[in-house]
């Protein structure tokens, strides 16, 4: 999806934000910076959220790095302060982040990792629904309906995986 | 939800001391030097003026009788002064920032509208009527002998009574009052303008024409010939006790070379053979043509007297304190108005 | 504390209600969008809460219960008018100096450097100033006097894509940097969804809505499902408003927190504010306020 290609840019310098300061003129930068979907019906503070996880996922965010000041945040985006320190609280709650006062909010742990060869086996069963799928005649929106179908009623089930944020709120048609 | 309730509040504040009030000074003379300076150059021009005209005049050495007509045509140009100020300095001071909108802007600052007002009314208040005021003295200083000088203009009257130092300040006190009233109430520059003209001038008119001679009691006198630089208000001629007019009375007099020179004052009559007659000259000297009657006498053989109604030159300075005086409470009454009507509603 | 209160507030014009029965309680630390058509009472609630004009019916007060108008609000309180009003003859830093001169606490190296910041010359008059220009000045005015709440009547009426956004950049960072509340007005939503966090919605002087937006997104879903059914769910899942195909409907309802499950054969989405806010414009019976009191008023369009 479009937010990975957002950070990756990013990564790259191309921050958001036209003719304001850039958020390394004011001491050391956070590896990442935010961008905002706001056709995705996803509302902003998860964005912010998801972005952060994504991140971390792919590497761009390590424990003891930075996120990005409230402030730069804000001027960059301009959006509402409190959208963004509800999902800094979030992230805090899901105890991937911690506060420390004067100073900033910082990663501290990692998104657990699911081991290689488990991850390698789970690509090769779903690879086969895949194509058990095709077989059947479902095209990529029927599959991606029908997954997330799934998802959600599995999430209702089991009372949601691991930190997930809340069911309701993730809007899918 | 809780129902609304306004308690006291704790002073958030540690100097809860308003904004002072000096630091108006800046703003009201940054958004109306223009219009001050206007008022002083126009003003010092013509005081210019006024003050050569004064010395040429002095320097005749005599009472040129023909001031009279040429000073009324000076008297009527000065008296547009006062509600031209009024409405070029007093309307716009209200009248622009609502217009244009300011006002949301500078009645929602610290300082405070009702503050804001007084703060930029009276400031500009005290620069025209002293700036009036100074030009009303050059008239003085250049007419007065003038006016005082020729028996039949009296001081009194109202082409040039409220040009003096006072009264012309008061005038133009006023008439910036007026200004500014018309221009909380009206909020638009132009129409206040010509509503402070339009007022200006209907109060002007009803106090030359009515008012003014209430001031005080006049004095009544059957004497034909009333003292130098009266004000007459109204004269009756009656002949055997029937009131009889004016031309009946010239046509009796015509007989004896008289005629009535100016209301109240009896004169030798022009020469009937030609235009080079003379105007009738002070009436306290006879005649000196030959078998010359005295006009007073003349009349009084015949059964003619007078009653008439008039203020005598003397009261000319009281006058200028009553009048001037009434004004300043009437301007200050609107100037407080305006204050209150922009403190009770701005949008 | 609540940065603006209002009981039964009402305002006449003539003989025109601008405003009636309106009764809020916006709470402080928020960015309040004021909302609804032209001609629906923001600029004069607006007004009212800044002292410009007083109540014809009923009580405002700002900042936590003081007068609007009183020393004390017209401290606390900065207001930028609807085309940021600025005297036209008058240069940027006569502007400065004037703004400084009217208030008891203005920070004018703050002022400058942000004025710096946006390229605007101190030296330019300001009538000679861009539309973009002209707003940033006069938000910039406002920000130097550090008020506890900042007011905005139609900020963003007359100003490019990028102007708007630099605008609300200035206005969010100093909400980070000084905690100020915002109370701004538009009638044009999409560009408040991003920033707002309370929602009052005006419409023909009255308030439709008024919350938390987080509070009324979680209160609100569309059901989609058989046309035929709508009407039988009509009433008992308080439907706000209901937009139907032959087959297929759409159904807004303000769940009220209660957690009915859906009927069988629909499908709950969730609401987007925008979609909230025109689905009430619809259906000017409608109401969603805060608190046990208003439960009778809120619910059900027909």
């Amino acid at each position: 999806m479009s937010i990975g290609k957002g950070i990756r840019d990013g990564r790259h310098g191309g921050g958001e934000g036209g003719g304001l300061p850039e958020a390394g003129a004011r001491g050391p930068a956070s590896p990442i910076e935010f961008r905002l979907d706001p056709a995705s019906g996803v509302p902003t503070y998860l964005q912010l959220v998801q972005q952060v996880e994504h991140a971390l996922r792919l590497g761009y965010l390590k424990p003891g790095d930075q996120l990005p000041k409230v402030r730069d945040v804000v001027a960059s985006l301009a959006i509402n302060p409190n959208t963004v320190l509800k999902a800094y609280r979030e992230l805090e709650t899901k105890g991937l982040t911690a506060g420390r006062p004067g100073q900033g909010t910082f990663i501290e742990a990692t998104l657990s990792q699911v081991a290689l060869p488990e991850l390698a086996g789970l690509r090769r069963s779903l690879l086969g629904w895949l194509a058990t799928a095709d077989v059947a005649g479902l095209d990529e929106d029927g599959i991606v309906a029908l997954f997330t179908s799934v998802l959600r009623d599995f999430h209702e089930r089991s009372g949601g995986l691991r930190g997930a944020a809340g069911g309701d709120t993730e809007g899918v048609a | 939800m809780t129902a609304l309730t306004l308690p006291a509040q704790p002073r958030r504040d540690a100097s809860p001391r308003p904004v002072p009030w000096r630091r108006m000074a800046w703003i009201t003379w940054r958004q109306h030097r223009l219009a001050v300076a206007g008022v002083v150059a126009v003003l010092g021009a013509a005081g210019v003026y006024l003050y050569f005209a004064g010395e040429q005049l002095r320097h005749q050495g005599f009472i040129s009788y023909g001031a009279g007509p040429v000073l009324s045509i000076t008297a009527v140009l000065f008296q547009v002064i006062p509600p031209l100020i009024g409405a070029f300095v007093g309307a716009p001071v209200l009248a622009r920032e609502l217009e244009s909108g300011t006002f949301r802007f500078t009645w929602t600052q610290g300082f405070g509208r009702a503050r804001w007002t007084v703060a930029t009314l009276a400031p500009l208040a005290l620069a025209v009527t002293v700036a009036a005021g100074a030009f009303g003295f050059v008239f003085s200083w250049s007419y007065g002998p003038q006016i005082n000088g020729n028996p039949i203009l009296s001081p009194l009257a109202a082409t040039t009574f409220d040009l003096h130092e006072v009264t012309l300040a008061a005038w133009t006190l006023v008439a910036f009052a007026i200004g500014a009233v018309a221009g909380i109430v009206i909020r638009r520059v132009v129409p206040a303008m010509f509503a402070t003209l339009v007022a200006w001038s209907g109060l002007a008119v009803v106090t030359g024409a009515f008012l003014r001679r209430h001031y005080e009691a006049p004095l009544v006198t059957s004497n034909f010939n009333l003292p130098d630089g009266a004000w007459i208000e109204s004269q009756r001629w009656a002949q055997d006790g029937k009131p009889v007019s004016l031309s009946t009375v010239d046509q009796v007099l015509q007989k004896i070379g008289a005629t009535v020179a100016a209301p109240g004052h009896l004169g030798r009559a022009a020469a009937a053979s030609g235009p080079s007659g003379q105007f009738g000259q002070s009436a306290s000297a006879p005649a000196p043509a030959a078998g010359s009657v005295n006009p007073a006498q003349y009349l009084l053989h015949h059964g003619i007297t007078q009653l008439a109604t008039y203020q005598p030159a003397s009261r000319f300075w009281p006058f200028q304190w009553i009048e001037g005086g009434w004004l300043l409470v009437l301007s200050l009454l609107l100037m407080a108005a305006a204050v209150w009507l922009v403190h009770r509603r701005a949008a | 504390m609540n940065i603006i209160e209002a009981a039964g507030l009402g305002k006449r014009y003539g003989s025109t209600w601008a405003l009636r029965e309106c009764t809020l309680a916006i709470p402080d630390g928020h960015v309040a969008a004021l909302v609804g058509p032209n001609g629906a009472g923001k600029t004069t609630l607006l007004n009212l809460a800044v002292g410009l004009t007083a109540p014809t019916a009923g009580v405002v007060a700002v900042l936590g219960g003081t007068r609007p108008g009183s020393p004390d609000a017209l401290d606390g309180i900065a207001f930028v008018a609807q085309d940021a009003p600025v005297y036209a003859n008058l240069s940027v830093a006569d502007m400065l100096h004037l703004t400084r001169n009217l208030n008891r606490h203005f920070d004018q190296g703050y002022a400058k450097a942000r004025l710096g910041e946006l390229g605007i010359p101190l030296t330019r008059k300001a009538g000679k100033l861009s539309g973009g220009q002209q707003a940033q000045l006069a938000l910039t005015l406002a920000l130097g006097r550090r008020p506890r709440l900042l007011l905005l009547d139609e900020p963003m009426a007359s100003l490019d894509p990028l102007a708007r956004h630099d605008f609300m950049a200035t206005v969010m960072t100093a909400m980070a940097d000084d905690g100020v509340s915002v109370v701004l007005s538009s009638h044009v939503l999409t560009e408040l969804e991003r920033v707002a966090d309370y929602l009052v919605l005006l419409s023909g002087g009255s308030v439709q809505v008024a919350g938390e937006v987080d509070d009324l997104l979680a209160s609100h879903r569309v059901l989609t499902g058989p046309a035929a059914e709508a009407g039988r769910y009509a009433e008992r899942l308080g439907v706000v408003h209901a937009r139907r195909g032959g087959a297929q409907a759409h159904l807004l309802v303000r769940t009220n927190g209660s957690t009915d499950p859906v009927p069988p054969g629909w499908e709950s989405h969730p609401v987007s504010l925008e979609e909230l806010t025109l689905a009430y414009l619809r259906e000017p019976g409608a109401a969603s306020l805060p608190g046990p009191a208003r439960a009778e008023r809120t619910e059900v369009s027909r």
